[in-house]
């Protein structure tokens, strides 16, 4: 995404998709996951008469809703949408203008799609050529279409190709920047989309800043504190610039040096401690993995509101600390949605018990260690003060510095006027009205200036920067292959002063590009360029002259810096199908991959494990839970829905096995670990495949570990953890795990 | 007998067992069961019942209970009772396991009525605890009845089979229509006392399968539906009318029971305490029972 | 509906709508701390993972006009409130369960409480309109739950429902909220909505 335009985010709203003509959903379940949101995908079929396609291995319960459904193989979406524009560049709907003037690199897709035929679509994603034609006429013919994604698509091996695959299909149509189109990326959970701009991510700074010095000194400098003090928190620079673990591996970084685990390049030593905080653990694929990094840690702290299992888990008893964390009830602060837009969510009752908010976790943690000056100051900068207010001078911070992804408007006092005034904004446009009148709900990033509207629709160019109006970034160069990457003639935003298309703006480059001269006074303060003025020169001018600071260019269908330049198919690393998997083999390992040697052909290639585990494995969320579950299952009403974990399996299947409704059955897979689950018949999911929720703990692998729970935290419901058995495979670009098109083996129990 | 009392308990027990498992009326079987919705596949039980309960039961249970007490007023004024000679000869009719089974009965009959009209015409009782009270009153007499309806059934079922006699008997309604003293044809027991034994015990098993269907209500026994075919929902609304009808029935035939025993026949009532019947009685009422005896020599 | 009458309160589940969220059942037995297996509101899917046939929708007490349930109920503890709520008093109920043989929804929950599985009182679904005890006492509370109606507040499960296929309110404001759903799709008219004017309507 971020990779295809500029920013990896949802580019429209829930609102907006009320807008749409068209809503093609593949690998999200947001009547279930977003069942809030997901009126929005109602009230356009009910209202605008929209289409709902749905593709996804399961007959889910937003297929339910659907006016076609297509039930495809787990990890074959890039057949899928190739297979789309073939038959779109056959009959010529898609939008020739759009391409033209603002999509680099179509002519190699379009290359790659001719070789997609329906009937070769329908042997690879068991979808068949009928329906495929039917999707893609209602799809191209209704427009403005909605792409829809979430964990389905990105939870592969080729997760990051899938992710370009689905803007270059929106790209095609003409489908981006418009209301009613864009692609919707659902984040699962509540702020993801704020964790993650303000950096749970092991590879950038805050705001998607990279990692380089330059990034550093910039942080260094805003923070207030010595560029050389923060290097010195490293072992090196180089180890300062390099990518850390992620979520998906850190296990390796544990227990590499083991007979058969990943080699790891961690400057020399293996990872010795853990501290988590809000992350359901047992949410990790290579679950039996996980269990033995904990018990090798020397030391374990969960900072929770519920026992994190984690704890319950590991064998390790000592050195193992639960720290009680508040609920966002107890505390206060602004959250992101999925949309970009903030709130600000107000505190409801003081800490209960001995509870403390994260944020006083980490600052008595911060003073502990003995940087807790350095770790507050970046929160005294703005008013020159001496001491701070919580949460408020820290939304200030991040408005202060962020500029990458437009957070300069975001002070905390825009913020709490939005949610005071929430009544005062429409659902479908965000539009404010009364005293709100110019604002869009939550200022949706980029949110240029302390008086911008906000960006409600990304990439529209049809309305003024001012308004919320952009072309694409320019962030991949000016040209690449002799080949020009900014737009097309004509294609800015509505009212720019430069029409065309134009390069990011720097101090350089403000004069000639907006047309105006800088006074003296301006030129001493600007800054470098537009992702790190601190000024604010450049944002305003840009403003004035409705030019988007990060530039105007062309997305682009080519990643010449990503292993596969155009989205190519690859097979999962254990496919059912042995055959697709020599003819769209893996890739080659990849070592040193967020630190860790990964393994993809090597795997792929280990032996045929359809042979063994002829069954898909497909994990997912139930409405009731929620990630791992902790909080929900302690809930008596929700662990009532789902009193145990299950396995949704056809009856048909189940027949073959001699497992009946209710019977309790194995799940074993390629890992080499298995979990026992009850057996519950559906025909939502079709005889090849298999599907477990995903939300529980508190047994491994047939053993019942309620003996180690804490007296009086046992969960209401208890069980296997999917992720005991979902298979290896990480995405090549960002080691997401590939829990959606793994394998396994069913038995009787 | 053990072994009937381990039977009753058993079936109490397994029930209780089955009752632990998954709902079978709410939670995810609500809707396959409860057809509501004017669906095709119900049978139309649930606005049977409703007109049913609604409109009929009370007021039948009503005319039964004032009704029949009446007619008997009425044959009590007008033809009288019979009086036997209590003084002649006396026949053993009654082993002491006879009259033990038969006064269990007896006792959880008293209990069972009484309660029974006073859940029917609870509302009159203001519903609450009292009412709440009887109905487990009901339950508990349910449990004696239950114990001894089988071996009350098995111990008389051969002189219950019904013969010629009962065709004889039921054209002159037993002779009560007359106040003549003539030999009625009718074995050890006659056509009416073999109608009540029938109720009583039949009858008496389906109120308690019935009953007990209502007072679980929510139970998982997978051969009742195959059985019957019936969702959870329709085995209870079957169970209801049929304890209803079932229950006027035992009602009614108590009634005349009682009505006999006390009133009709001076003084039968002591057979069934110490056993013994008045041979005048049994040469009139029991005519064949009574050449029998005389035959075997037994007299 | 003469004018005289007051408005009927009715319930309605739009099954275009209802994603099985559960959302109104968890929502409301929480707000009224009912003890686990009584669900006085619950989900519903038929044909559950059929394409083209699944759908699911949110069944309680529908407070019907002509309640079978007060019609057969042996103690009268019944009661219909001049706005059509149909409610019951618990100190009167003897747990007999005639409510739920008569009833063409399986509303009418009973708590298994006692030794063999006895029957305590019936518990259904008061349209958050407490009982026949003193309104907002901690005694109706306990007994019936919140009463929101008495706050002016709208019932808890429509108020959570997730996209609004629960809607509750006088028959009125309700068929036009339903119809003006039917007439923005143009298409699938039903006649009304289900179980409303009679409860076994033949």
């Amino acid at each position: 995404m971020a990779n295809t335009w500029g920013y990896g985010a949802m580019t429209n709203s829930l609102g907006d998709i009320q807008n749409a003509k068209a809503i093609i959903i593949f690998g999200a379940n947001p009547a279930v996951n977003h069942p809030v949101g997901f009126g929005h995908f109602l009230k356009a079929k009910e209202r605008n008469n929209a289409q709902i396609i749905v593709v996804d291995p399961r007959y889910t319960k937003t297929a339910a809703k659907a006016d076609i459904f297509a039930q495809i193989r787990p990890g074959t979406d890039i057949p899928f949408m190739y297979g789309m524009l073939n038959i779109i560049f056959k009959n010529g709907w898609e939008d020739k203008k759009f391409i033209k003037d603002r999509v680099y690199g179509i002519e190699d897709i379009r290359k790659e799609a001719a070789k997609w035929t329906p009937e070769k679509v329908a042997d690879v994603t068991g979808v068949s050529a009928e329906k495929l034609m039917q999707i893609t006429r209602v799809y191209a013919k209704s427009t403005p279409g909605t792409l829809i994604w979430a964990m389905g698509l990105t939870q592969h091996t080729i997760g990051s190709s899938n992710t370009r695959m689905a803007p270059i299909l929106q790209l095609c149509l003409g489908n981006m920047g418009v209301e009613g189109g864009g692609t919707n990326i659902l984040r699962g959970h509540d702020n993801v989309q704020g964790a993650t701009d303000m950096c749970c991510l092991s590879h950038t700074l805050p705001g998607y800043y990279g990692l380089s010095a330059g990034s550093w000194k910039y942080f260094a400098k805003s923070w207030g504190v010595d560029y050389e003090w923060l290097a010195g928190r490293f072992k090196d620079k180089k180890m300062m610039s390099a990518k850390g673990f992620t979520l998906a591996k850190w296990y390796s970084g544990v227990l590499a040096g083991k007979p058969g685990e990943d080699k790891i390049h961690n400057a020399g030593t293996n990872l010795k401690a853990l501290f988590v905080m809000g992350n359901g653990i047992t949410s990790i694929a290579q679950q039996a993995k996980v269990k033995e990094a904990l018990d090798n840690l020397e030391l374990i702290v969960l900072a929770d509101p519920f026992v994190n299992e984690a704890a319950i888990l590991t064998d390790k008893k000592d050195d193992v600390f639960l720290l009680p964390a508040a609920t966002q009830f107890e505390t206060s602060g602004s959250v992101t949605a999925t949309n970009r837009s903030a709130q600000w969510r107000y505190q409801v009752v003081e800490p209960m018990y001995e509870s403390k908010p994260d944020h006083e976790i980490m600052f008595e943690f911060a003073k502990r260690l003995g940087f807790y000056d350095e770790y507050t100051k970046g929160m005294l900068i703005r008013e020159n003060k001496k001491t701070f207010k919580f949460p408020e001078d820290a939304t200030d911070e991040i408005a202060r510095i962020i500029k990458t992804i437009g957070l300069t408007g975001w002070t905390s006092k825009r913020l709490k006027k939005h949610t005071d005034n929430w009544h005062m904004f429409d659902e479908v446009s965000l539009r404010g009205t009364g005293p709100m009148k110019g604002e869009y709900y939550g200022l949706p990033w980029p949110c240029w200036t302390e008086s911008h509207s906000g960006s409600p629709v990304l990439y529209n160019i049809n309305r003024s920067v001012k308004e919320g109006g952009m072309g694409f970034r320019n962030r991949f160069g000016l040209e690449h292959d002799g080949q020009n990457l900014l737009a097309g003639k004509g294609s800015a935003p509505k009212g720019s002063s430069n029409k065309d298309g134009y390069a990011e703006i720097t101090a350089k480059n403000i004069e000639s590009v907006l047309g105006i001269k800088l006074s003296a006074a301006e030129k001493k303060k600007i800054g470098k360029n537009w992702k790190v003025d601190t000024s604010n020169i450049i944002a305003e001018k840009c403003m004035e002259a409705g030019i988007a600071p990060y530039g105007n260019a062309k997305a682009r269908a080519k990643v010449w810096t990503f292993p596969d330049q155009i989205p190519m198919h690859r097979e999962p690393l254990h496919s059912p199908r042995q055959d697709l998997a020599k003819k769209y083999p893996s890739y080659k390992d990849k070592a040193n991959h967020y630190r860790v040697d990964t393994k993809y052909i090597s795997k792929q290639t280990e032996k045929d494990w359809s042979k063994e585990f002829p069954i898909n494995l497909v994990t997912g969320r139930l409405v009731n839970l929620n990630g791992a579950g902790m909080e929900n299952r302690a809930s008596k009403y929700l662990a009532e829905l789902t009193p145990e974990m299950f396995c949704d399996i056809h009856p048909g299947l189940a027949a073959n096995h001699g497992i009946r409704n209710g019977d309790m059955m194995w799940v074993h897979s390629p890992e080499g670990t298995k979990i026992k689950v009850k057996a519950k018949f559906s025909y939502s999911v079709s005889e090849d495949r298999v599907f477990l929720p995903m939300h529980f703990a508190g047994h491994f692998q047939g053993e019942d570990l309620s003996h180690k729970y804490p007296e009086g935290t046992k969960p209401y419901a208890v069980g296997e953890s999917a992720n005991t058995v979902t298979n290896y495979g990480y995405d090549i670009v960002t080691q997401i795990p590939e829990t959606k098109g793994g394998l396994c083996r069913i038995e009787k129990a | 007998m053990k072994k009937y009392l381990f039977l009753s308990i058993a079936s109490l027990f397994l029930a209780s067992a089955a009752f632990a498992a998954d709902s079978q009326i709410w939670d995810a079987m609500r809707i396959q069961n409860i057809y509501g919705y004017g669906q095709v596949e119900s049978l139309g039980l649930g606005p049977l019942f409703t007109m049913l309960q609604a409109n009929y039961f009370a007021q039948i249970f009503l005319a039964v209970l004032i009704g029949v007490p009446a007619v008997f007023l009425l044959h009590y004024l007008v033809i009288g009772p019979k009086v036997f000679s209590h003084d002649g000869k006396k026949i053993y009719a009654f082993s002491i396991f006879n009259r033990i089974v038969h006064q269990v009965a007896a006792i959880s009959f008293i209990v069972l009525i009484p309660t029974g009209f006073i859940m029917t015409f609870g509302s009159y009782f203001g519903g609450g605890e009292f009412v709440r009270m009887m109905k487990d009153l009901h339950g508990i007499a349910t449990i004696s009845f239950g114990i001894v309806v089988i071996p009350m059934f098995l111990m008389w079922i051969k002189d219950m089979l019904p013969n010629f006699d009962d065709i004889k008997w039921m054209m002159i309604v037993g002779g009560y229509l007359s106040k003549e003293k003539k030999p009625v044809p009718a074995g050890k027991f006659n056509a009416g006392q073999k109608s009540w034994y029938w109720i009583a015990t039949l009858g008496g098993m389906v109120m308690i399968l019935t009953g007990a269907t209502m007072y679980f209500l929510d139970f998982d026994i997978e051969m009742v539906r195959s059985m019957t075919g019936l969702s959870q929902i329709d085995l209870l609304r079957v169970a209801a009318i049929l304890h209803a009808f079932f229950g006027m029935l035992v009602v009614a035939l108590f009634f005349t029971h009682v009505y006999m025993a006390v009133f009709a026949i001076k003084g039968a009532i002591h057979s069934i305490i110490t056993g013994y019947k008045e041979e005048e009685e049994v040469e009139i009422l029991h005519s064949s029972w009574y050449k029998k005896l005389k035959k075997e020599g037994k007299i | 509906m003469s004018n005289n009458e007051m408005a009927r309160m009715k319930f309605y589940c739009d099954d275009q709508r209802c994603i099985e969220c559960n959302g109104c059942s968890v929502a409301c037995a929480e707000a009224h701390e009912l003890p686990t297996g009584v669900s006085r509101r619950k989900v519903i899917t038929l044909n559950e993972g059929v394409e083209g046939k699944e759908f699911s929708t949110s069944v309680a007490c529908m407070h019907c006009t002509d309640a079978p349930c007060e019609q057969v109920c042996p103690v009268d503890c019944f009661y219909i409130r001049e706005d059509g709520i149909v409610l019951h008093d618990k100190d009167v109920c003897i747990g007999c369960g005639y409510c739920l043989y008569a009833c063409p929804f399986g509303a009418p929950q009973f708590p298994r409480d006692g030794a063999f599985g006895t029957k305590g009182a019936m518990d259904k679904c008061t349209m958050c309109a407490g009982g026949p005890l003193e309104t907002n006492s901690a005694h109706e509370r306990e007994l019936y739950g919140q009463n929101r109606i008495a706050e002016g507040k709208v019932p808890m499960c429509a108020a959570m429902c997730s996209t609004k296929a629960l809607i509750v309110g006088s028959a009125d404001e309700v068929a036009k909220i339903y119809r003006t759903r039917i007439a923005a799709k143009g298409k699938g008219v039903q006649s009304a909505p289900y179980g409303w004017s009679k409860a076994y309507s033949n």
